[in-house]
């Protein structure tokens, strides 16, 4: 136990863990092996760079203890796990006691004649959006942005705000169709053509060549840039080459272990139970549950709800959970908002008065609110609409029925016409029936008569007494 | 000086008209003559279904012995309307009497919209109406066999539950994509056609119907859909709408309403200032009401004019309606279908208890402006009262709140 902890990977997930193993009290030695020349940034924020938002410099993370190394530029090409060794592009070898890969995923290409030129890059004017040097120096013109995902929004609304002339291309029905409902997604693909995004939904891209793009609905568009949304694909050449195992990532179980006893894998390039990479906060949380173990903590990690919040500042959305997840045999009970005239939409599952799955759109303060109760998991409050619209319960005061208002549809009477009538005499609740004739149609109102009746005798009554 | 006022129909509304008139004519200033077509006096048509569940037609009579005995009311039961002459101010019914008139109200009510497919008259053809339609059916029923309603609106699933009743096993035809289109909304459709799928009923929304087909005996023998799926029976119940009866009004000379019914102003008065129409047969300002509490509404307001009070006129329809069928609770009311502008809408779907309920507020959601409930309309009376009104307290705890 004298090589300490090697992690190689510098993304989030790398750059958590090594903090939190000296939070924890790690006391050997920590190494991190980055492959960008650059230190850790938060690469979840990238659009906000792109929508110049935010500079580069603003996703750098914090600095790390003085005593983890961190060694930038520098790329492992090998794992010897008899010698416990990681080998790398410029000839040195870090031993390790304990190995992380945070290898992180590189952009998936999509099978697109034209896409890639003979050298195996990509062909001109094609690019992906996945480092900072992606999203530096983005020609002017047109882009189109393949995959409506929630990179590809992001993407599409932040050169949007930059007035750049965007297109978005998804196969799906409707921009996040994995992650939105049928109305919430209609919502969003409303506000993304009225800001000016064209939207091409139900579309794939079929043949690009450098300045267009054309789809397999017909359309040829015409493009300077193409952006590949079109998600990723973890870094598993590693951890294959050094035998572990793997399948679309780096296999994992509940200590997020691969199937070496000295070897974890966390954030993008891992896979635990089935679960689909690319999203930040099980990252974080892994690293989190990692460091624990690490310093000798019980911990154990079980998945993370995924919480997705689309980072724009031009409409809120966001899906907490994953949609259709049996929730829809179990005892559970659904709250929808619709506001279409606002661009509002909310749907909530619950199940036990917890949330299980939620979306939500243009209702800022509904988000916060409910990503609290997820992370806590809180029960939600009685009153749901007043959860959905921000406000509280008191917003609907516990006002009077009104003198006006019809109690018996049938023969038309109000609540003041029963009010007279107990005033001229009527007190008892045949008597007010037989002078009114309220309840004597379909009979519906009956209960709403006897509330009345029974407000008024106990109002007479006390203010007889006093 | 008693005049003579002339009532063509004896339903639910042309006798409400008859007794308000007898209880606000302290003068007695009418002498009123009812022509009612079928062969008993009013009765409760919305509860027809309890009539098939064992209740017996006097249970559903609405007129009592004094109604009966009063002097100044001369009921004709078999007696239908032939013609009215305006000029000589009389009535003619089809077995030849005249009968002059110095008020005349038509209550003609409506009869059943039966599609014209081809077999739609055959043998073993029903509507669901009247006593004597749900005499015939029952007739013709024969438990374990299924029998066809088409129609999946209130009516429609009536019909099948008397059908139901009866020991068949009713099929409802629905062009709608979903049960009872007009009061329920998409979400009301879903649980409504689950609770009362449970109950045995099979259900086919968003389909039409072809054919009518006949057997060797010009009998009904089955039903053929517009996608060329066949439903085998020998009972056909059409409850696809209802037609306002109007026919009297052509030969009279007096207004027709685009869509049908008797063309009146919002004091339910024809363009001749003696005739009135009211309930079913009444296009006020254009628009007929097929609900007993609007019918309701004319008839106080045509009472007040025959006592010369006049002035009032007909306030807009509430078309709130809630009922049970099949054991099933629904409820409908104000704009439960979102069609003001700008409203926001709220709905709660309980899987374990199969309810629904949606609210439809003004855009600061303080205002009840409408709602549908399915499966659990105990919040109806709380509710209704307050459409167009602020709500009194958070709708979770008006819609959930409790029994009281």
């Amino acid at each position: 136990m004298n090589y300490g902890t090697l992690i190689v990977g510098n993304g989030p997930a790398a750059h958590r863990l090594a903090g939190q193993l000296r939070h924890h009290g790690h006391q050997g030695a920590i190494t991190v092996l980055g492959a960008e020349p650059r230190p850790a940034y938060n690469r979840a924020l990238l659009t906000s760079v792109l929508a110049c938002t935010l500079s580069a410099d603003d996703l750098v993370l914090p600095r790390l203890p003085e005593n983890v190394q961190v060694r930038l530029g520098i790329t492992a090409t090998r794992i010897d796990r008899v010698r416990r060794a990681v080998y790398t592009d410029d000839g040195t070898v870090y031993r390790y006691d304990q190995l992380v890969l945070a290898t992180g995923a590189r952009p998936n290409a999509p099978a697109i004649t034209g896409l890639t030129s003979s050298d195996g890059g990509f062909s001109e004017g094609v690019r992906a959006i996945r480092t900072v040097s992606d999203c530096e120096d983005i020609p002017d013109g047109r882009t189109i942005v393949l995959g409506g995902g929630v990179l590809g929004v992001e993407t599409a609304l932040a050169l949007r705000h930059r007035g750049q002339d965007v297109v978005l291309v998804h196969p799906g029905p409707y921009a996040m169709d994995d992650l939105l409902d049928e109305s919430s997604g209609r919502l969003l693909l409303v506000h993304l053509e009225n800001v000016g995004v064209k939207v091409f939904p139900g579309a794939r891209a079929a043949e690009y060549a450098p300045g267009k793009l054309a789809l397999d609905d017909g359309h040829v568009l015409d493009a300077d840039t193409l952006l590949l949304c079109t998600g990723i694909r973890p870094n598993i050449e590693l951890a294959r080459a050094a035998g572990l195992a793997v399948r679309t990532g780096v296999l994992i179980d509940d200590h997020l272990r691969t199937s070496d006893p000295h070897i974890y894998a966390i954030g993008d390039c891992s896979e635990h139970r089935g679960a689909k990479p690319g999203h930040i906060a099980p990252a974080w949380e892994q690293a989190e549950q990692l460091a624990r173990l690490l310093t000798g903590h019980n911990a154990r990690y079980v998945g993370t709800r995924l919480v997705v919040r689309l980072r724009t500042s031009s409409i809120d959305v966001a899906s907490f959970g994953s949609p259709g997840e049996n929730t829809d045999r179990l005892a559970t009970e659904s709250v929808t908002l619709s506001d279409p005239a606002r661009g509002r939409y909310a749907r909530l599952i619950l199940r036990d008065q917890r949330i299980v799955h939620a979306v939500l759109v243009g209702l800022p303060r509904a988000i916060a609110s409910i990503s609290q109760l997820v992370s806590r998991s809180l029960p939600v409050p009685s009153s749901r609409l007043a959860l959905l619209l921000g406000t509280s319960a008191d917003h609907w005061s516990n006002a009077e029925l009104p003198d006006d208002a019809v109690i018996c549809v049938c023969n038309n009477v109000t609540k003041k016409a029963l009010t007279c009538a107990w005033r001229d005499g009527a007190r008892e609740l045949t008597n007010l029936v037989r002078t009114t004739r309220a309840t004597t149609g379909c009979g519906s109102c009956q209960r709403a008569v006897e509330r009345i009746y029974r407000s008024l005798s106990s109002t007479t009554e006390t203010s007889g007494a006093t | 000086m008693t005049g003579t006022l002339v009532v063509i129909g004896h339903g639910m509304v042309g006798h409400r008209l008859v007794t308000d008139l007898r209880v606000k004519d302290r003068a007695d200033a009418w002498r009123i003559v009812v022509l009612a077509e079928e062969s008993r006096p009013a009765y409760d048509r919305t509860a027809l279904s309890s009539y098939m569940a064992g209740k017996s037609a006097h249970d559903l009579t609405l007129v009592d012995h004094d109604f009966l005995r009063d002097p100044l009311v001369d009921l004709r039961l078999g007696t239908v309307a032939a013609s009215v002459d305006r000029g000589s101010q009389t009535v003619t019914t089809t077995d030849g009497t005249d009968l002059g008139y110095d008020a005349l109200v038509l209550a003609t009510g409506s009869r059943p919209f039966v599609p014209p497919v081809p077999g739609h008259d055959a043998p073993g053809c029903f509507v669901y109406r009247t006593i004597d339609d749900l005499d015939a059916i029952r007739a013709a029923a024969v438990s374990g066999r299924p029998g066809v309603v088409i129609g999946g609106g209130l009516l429609g699933l009536e019909a099948a539950n008397a059908l139901r009743l009866l020991g068949m096993r009713p099929h409802v035809v629905e062009m709608a994509s979903r049960l009872m289109p007009l009061q329920v909304d998409d979400g009301g459709g879903r649980v409504l056609a689950k609770l009362v799928g449970e109950l045995g009923l099979r259900l086919h929304c968003g389909a039409a119907i072809r054919s009518v087909d006949t057997g060797t005996d010009g009998r009904v023998c089955g039903v053929t859909l517009a996608d060329g799926s066949v439903l085998d029976t020998e009972l056909v119940v059409f409850s696809a709408g209802i037609r306002p009866r109007d026919e009297l009004a052509g030969p009279a000379g007096l207004g027709r309403a685009q869509r049908g019914g008797f063309l009146v102003d919002d004091q339910c008065r024809t363009s001749d200032e003696r005739i009135w129409a009211v309930g079913e047969c009444a296009a006020v300002n254009g628009r007929c009401y097929g609900l007993a509490a609007p019918g309701y509404r004319m008839a106080e307001i045509v009472v007040q004019q025959l006592l010369g009070f006049g002035g009032a006129a007909l306030p807009l329809p509430d078309v709130s309606t809630k009922l049970k069928l099949l054991g099933v609770d629904v409820a409908s009311f104000g704009d439960a279908h979102a069609m003001t502008a700008g409203v926001l809408e709220i709905s709660y779907v309980d899987n374990t208890d199969s309810t629904y309920a949606k609210l439809v507020l003004s855009p600061d959601a303080r205002v009840l402006l409408g709602g549908v409930l399915a499966g659990d309309a105990s919040a109806y009376p709380v509710l209704r009262p307050l459409v167009g009104h602020e709500l009194t307290a958070p709708p979770e705890q008006l819609l959930f709140g409790g029994a009281n």
